[in-house]
């Protein structure tokens, strides 16, 4: 209940910080639309082809783009910028004012920042999802909303873990900034359902960075795909990510010793 | 009086890569590293009771700030034990975090773009603090530092000093009874390092608090501390009296002259500190003061002669240079 406390007032403060530069919200909002735009030109190029990619159609595809969108914004308002500011603290030595204060450490280093903007992709996101699903017309049952809302929060949690896991290996490599390029490399590939991916990329896709269960697992929830298996297996994989994360994490911490000691 | 903190034989050692300059060597880590043994802390032992201020002295690279970072919980020691409050640092409890505070003067931890308010705020939340206790101390401390016209601008539109204010009204607002200040006055000017200063005793006077202190700055140190525990090279030298360790090491006085001609060895008369132009300073060995200048005036033409008591600063460096014959 303390950790939800700190959390909101960091998420306070984040706010309050964002609204002072208020460029960066014009700016977010031409990227969101870049971004969409070519998305959905990508997207009505390969079905001037085609009326099917792997099993999904047009509006169905729609609504992973949806949902690539506002993981995206996810990962970048909340995620990404709390392991930079980690990674960062890491190599000049100012962690330690994170550890001298009487709260989780894990809990505090991920709750530190917060980039107001992003939201703009998730929003945006949201509408796609919207779009694409009166396009496709279904009738949505409370066990697809419930499977893609957990669906989304157990994404955002591996992707959290994978994060995490990475940045911690600051704590003996010193330089890891280039992870953050290759994450958003990595990224990128869950723009479409990793079912079209060949098996190895597949797999690492869904095991070594868990774009999969990020992006493509709550697209199969929106579009009545996911089966209560995958699902179980996402809760299994989030409590094992979960777990792994939070032990090298602790200990990476017990070979921290401070830069410039 | 049970000791608030308390040090024995606590030692950290760090085995350090190491080679040599250039891309042969750089390569050559990548294959094969050595590894040399530094022994940042050596065995040092202390006590510290309720309420003192102690002065914690030495070069850089002592291990001042390893040891700060050891009672913090920072770092785990690699043997000896430390005990504060009778805790054990390095457990990190959160009983213990809640009772100290650390500051190092050259890092921040206030959010850059915010006012300092909004991140008092964020330190309301991290400790608990009620709300009315923390608005109570918050506006007292503002009013010892007279800030309440700073705690609204965004920290970076702040002077350096204004910032460690700041900082360090935010360290303090929890309160904490043990105080680990690392170069709390490092770069500041002077009247802003005795603002600084007024305000720590203030603190360890209302609160009672312990406050062990780094600093460079000798008058930092003369005016908090009536106790200095002295370390170099990651052994202790000296601990006691500030006035004790003044007595004990200012065994020599500063002779300065000014000279016509430069052939005479001065090396006869005492060390040579420096030599600017024709400006000669000497140290001298307290008890030959006065047979060292009547022979400088009959030997020499020199004029404007002048005798002074080494400075603080000269006698802390004294410590080391004594230390450093004995140590090795």
């Amino acid at each position: 209940m303390r950790g939800l406390r700190l959390a909101i007032n960091y998420l306070r403060i984040g706010v309050l910080n964002e609204f002072q530069y208020r460029a960066n919200f014009y700016i977010q909002i031409l990227q969101t639309f870049i971004a969409l735009a070519t998305g959905l030109i990508g997207l009505n190029l390969v079905f001037s082809q085609t009326n099917e990619l792997g099993g999904w159609n047009k509006s169905e595809l729609l609504a992973v783009m949806g949902v690539f969108i506002m993981m995206g914004g996810v990962i970048r308002s909340a995620i990404q910028p709390n392991m930079e500011r980690l990674m960062e603290e890491i190599r000049e030595g100012n962690l330690d004012f994170a550890l001298t204060k009487p709260a989780d450490s894990q809990l505090l280093v991920s709750v530190r920042e917060f980039r107001f903007w992003q939201v703009v992709d998730v929003l945006t996101g949201m509408i796609v999802m919207g779009v694409a699903l009166s396009q496709m017309n279904r009738f949505i049952s409370l066990w697809s909303v419930l499977g893609f809302f957990s669906a989304i929060v157990m994404g955002a949690v591996m992707i959290y873990c994978f994060w995490l896991v990475i940045t911690s290996t600051a704590f003996w490599f010193v330089r890891v900034h280039e992870i953050a390029n290759l994450f958003e490399g990595l990224y990128a590939a869950g723009r479409w359902p990793v079912d079209i991916y060949p098996n190895w990329l597949r797999y690492g896709l869904t095991f070594l960075v868990p774009v999969a269960f990020a992006v493509t697992v709550p697209a199969q929830a929106l579009t009545g795909r996911l089966t209560l298996q995958t699902w179980l297996g996402a809760l299994a994989l989030t409590i094992l990510l979960f777990t792994v994360a939070r032990a090298f994490w602790k200990f990476g911490l017990r070979s921290y010793s401070g830069a410039s000691a | 009086m049970h000791s608030v903190i308390s040090i024995s034989k606590l030692a950290k050692h760090y085995q350090v890569p190491e080679r040599e300059a250039g891309l042969k060597a750089a390569a050559m880590g990548l294959i094969k590293r050595r590894y040399k043994l530094v022994k940042a802390v050596d065995e040092i032992s202390f006590d510290i009771q309720p309420g003192e201020v102690v002065g914690f002295l030495g070069p850089n690279g002592a291990g001042k700030t390893t040891t700060l970072k050891m009672l913090s919980g920072l770092l785990h020691p690699t043997s000896g034990s430390t005990s504060v409050l009778g805790f054990e640092p390095a457990k990190r409890s959160h009983d213990y975090l809640r009772q100290i505070t650390l500051v190092m003067g050259n890092r921040n931890q206030l959010s850059w773009d915010l006012p300092a308010l909004d991140s008092f705020d964020l330190q309301r939340a991290i400790y608990s603090l009620p709300i009315d206790d923390f608005k109570r101390t918050r506006d007292e401390f503002i009013e010892l530092l007279e800030v309440s016209d700073l705690v609204q601008k965004p920290v970076r539109n702040l002077s350096l000093g204004e910032r460690m204010k700041m900082e360090i009204i935010g360290a303090l607002l929890h309160k904490p009874r043990i105080l680990f200040l690392d170069e709390p006055t490092l770069g500041l000017d002077v009247t802003m390092q005795k603002r600084i200063r007024s305000f720590i005793a203030e603190y360890n006077k209302r609160y009672d608090a312990t406050v062990l202190l780094t600093s460079h700055y000798m008058a930092d140190v003369e005016a908090l501390c009536k106790r200095v525990v002295v370390i170099h090279h990651g052994k202790l030298l000296f601990d006691g009296d500030l006035s004790a360790l003044v007595e004990k090491f200012s065994a020599f006085k500063t002779v300065g002259f000014t000279l016509d001609n430069h052939a005479a060895d001065l090396s006869q008369y005492g060390d040579v500190v420096s030599v600017d132009g024709a400006r000669v300073t000497l140290r001298v060995p307290k008890e030959k003061t006065s047979a060292v200048t009547s022979r400088l005036l009959n030997d020499l033409s020199v004029e404007d002669l002048t005798v002074e008591a080494a400075p603080i600063e000269d006698v802390i460096e004294s410590v080391f240079a004594v230390s450093r014959e004995a140590v090795e």
